[in-house]
């Protein structure tokens, strides 16, 4: 388990990596967040320049301050908040049903060898298969609405959850089982005080790849069959050649993305603690 | 309060499937008694089983022959089975709770009310001198503290039977003689009834009233021998004559059946 963010750490490597003659003289271009949000501006400003020196048609290509007032416009009219809202929902509460169950049925097939053995087969046949496949088969059974939605969340987050959790559990150190028993824990108290919580950074990295496989599937089943939700609106904006509208329907699922995986990292660090070294 | 139990291995064996099918045998035919109020160590080469004695004797292994019996110090009537606690070589501590917590594992366990157990942990931790790293996770500790932090939450229980399982040989030289010295000054302090496994004949001097010297595989008492050294004992105890003789005769038993195992390891692999 990794205890910070990904990028800093690759920098720590770089700085490791580098020679020490080589003296930092411009302090400002050794800050990571420096270096990260200004390439983002040049790329913008680059982008927007060349829009306007070429002059591509905006159905192609619309410039970035074109983007930002379609962006704007489409959160006063209350629309894309209500999208994002529902999109939200969608991928959040099939996400916590796949990490209660999930977790529930890891520690399960962990610690019964019979269960182990059965879910073993339906694992190893269902978690390759992309879930998407499953979109027309769930609409068949379940229609478009709300169940069809978390479903489809859920079915994409509960395979990592589940073996990352079962992953966790049997890496468990055994000395730790034997001193809870020898305090006087059943096997019950086993389970939830020594087996799950030495599980929590496994099911985390669990947890991690589940809840992008989740945001996948919400946002790909709104576009097939939705008409609230930001896959939707996407796929609408697309159909009557709104390239604004699309692009601003990009920036809040990027940002999205981007807000997810820093609360992830910040989760890491906390979970440092569990780290015995 | 009734007297603590006398624990007694009448004919205890213990033998397993090998990966090959064939039957080993761990242990065998063992005869001895662990006597309230007493430390008594057990002693031998690698391999020879002597963990395992203690994993038998906390009732986590089913002996394969004889049995386990618990009776009266006096008048030999059968008892109830002793509390018991034990101390890991691994130190085996909760790397996600801090020492307190640790310390209350146990406790919590049993349903005491989170202010009386809080209050009995931080006695037990002021015991062993480590107060102030309450809200530490183990791994801010040095080795010898953790392994105070384990016996901190083994004592907390206030067990009839404490069970030390080569409890500072995962610690450097130095730390252990100190600990070692700690721990037999809180032993004969609280008059505490243990069972030591270790590799170290000093340690089991220091520390033993009885001393069970034990074969290579499978494991059987070589000898039983008490220490008559006088109390308090500390590292300067190795000066009293009888000490040298002690030593001698323990390293004089243990030589042979070290010298087996390593050969049998090798016959093994």
């Amino acid at each position: 388990m990794s205890d910070q963010p990904i990028v800093e750490r690759s920098t720590d490597i770089a700085r490791a990596a580098a020679p020490p003659a080589a003296k930092p003289s411009a302090s400002l271009l050794d800050d990571p967040r420096v270096l990260g949000w200004g390439s983002v501006a040049l790329v913008l400003v680059g982008w927007e320049l060349t829009a306007i020196l070429t002059g591509v048609n905006r159905l192609y290509l619309p410039r970035p301050t074109q983007i930002v007032v379609a962006l704007f416009d489409m959160f006063a009219e209350g629309r894309l908040a209500v999208d994002l809202a529902y999109t939200l929902y969608r991928i959040f509460a099939g996400f916590f049903i796949a990490l209660v169950v999930g977790v529930v049925l890891g520690i399960w097939i962990a610690t019964s060898r019979r269960v182990g053995a059965v879910a073993d087969m339906f694992i190893a046949a269902l978690y390759p298969l992309p879930k998407i496949t499953l979109i027309p088969l769930l609409i068949i059974w379940l229609g478009t609405g709300g169940p069809f939605m978390l479903t489809i969340s859920a079915l994409g987050a509960i395979f990592p959850i589940i073996i990352n959790t079962v992953l966790g559990v049997r890496q468990c150190d055994p000395g730790l089982v034997l001193a809870a028993r020898d305090l006087g824990a059943s096997q019950r108290q086993v389970m939830r005080l020594v087996l799950l919580p030495s599980a929590i950074p496994s099911i985390f990295a669990g947890v991690r790849l589940g809840l992008g496989v989740s945001i996948i599937l919400v946002v790909a089943a709104e576009m097939v069959v939705g008409k609230l939700g930001l896959g939707a609106r996407l796929y609408l904006a697309g159909q009557v050649l709104e390239t604004e509208q699309v692009f601003a329907v990009l920036i809040v699922l990027a940002a999205l993305g981007i807000l997810v995986t820093k609360i992830q990292d910040q989760i890491d660090i906390w979970l440092g603690r569990w780290r015995l070294a | 309060m009734p007297a603590p139990a006398v624990i007694e291995f009448e004919g205890v064996g213990l033998a397993y499937a090998a990966q090959s099918g064939a039957p080993t045998i761990a242990l065998d035919d063992l005869h001895c008694r662990f006597l309230p109020g007493k430390v008594t160590a057990i002693i031998g080469p690698s391999g020879c089983g002597k963990s395992t004695m203690l994993q038998i004797a906390r009732g986590f292994l089913d002996p394969t022959a004889g049995r386990l019996r618990f009776v009266e110090a006096a008048g030999r009537a059968p008892a109830a089975r002793p509390a018991m606690s034990t101390v890991w070589q691994a130190f085996n501590l909760f790397p996600w709770l801090t020492v307190i917590e640790n310390v209350e594992f146990g406790l919590r366990l049993s349903g005491m009310p989170a202010a009386e157990r809080r209050a009995r942990s931080k006695k037990a931790l002021a015991a062993i001198d480590l107060t102030g790293f309450d809200e530490k996770y183990p791994r801010q500790l040095s080795g010898g503290m953790r392994q105070r932090v384990g016996l901190a939450r083994a004592l907390v229980m206030e067990p009839d039977v404490l069970l030390l399982d080569e409890p500072f040989g995962a610690l450097d030289a130095q730390t252990r003689l100190v600990l070692q010295e700690q721990l037999a000054a809180l032993v004969e302090r609280s008059g505490t009834t243990a069972i030591l496994v270790t590799h170290s004949i000093e340690e089991a001097i220091l520390l033993a009233d009885t001393i069970l010297v034990m074969t290579a595989r499978p494991g059987r008492i070589a000898a039983e021998i008490a220490v008559d050294l006088p109390r308090p004992r500390s590292h300067g105890t190795a000066k009293e004559p009888a000490y040298g003789a002690l030593f001698e005769r323990i390293y004089g038993l243990l030589r042979d059946e070290v010298m087996r195992a390593m050969v049998g390891e090798r016959a093994d692999s």
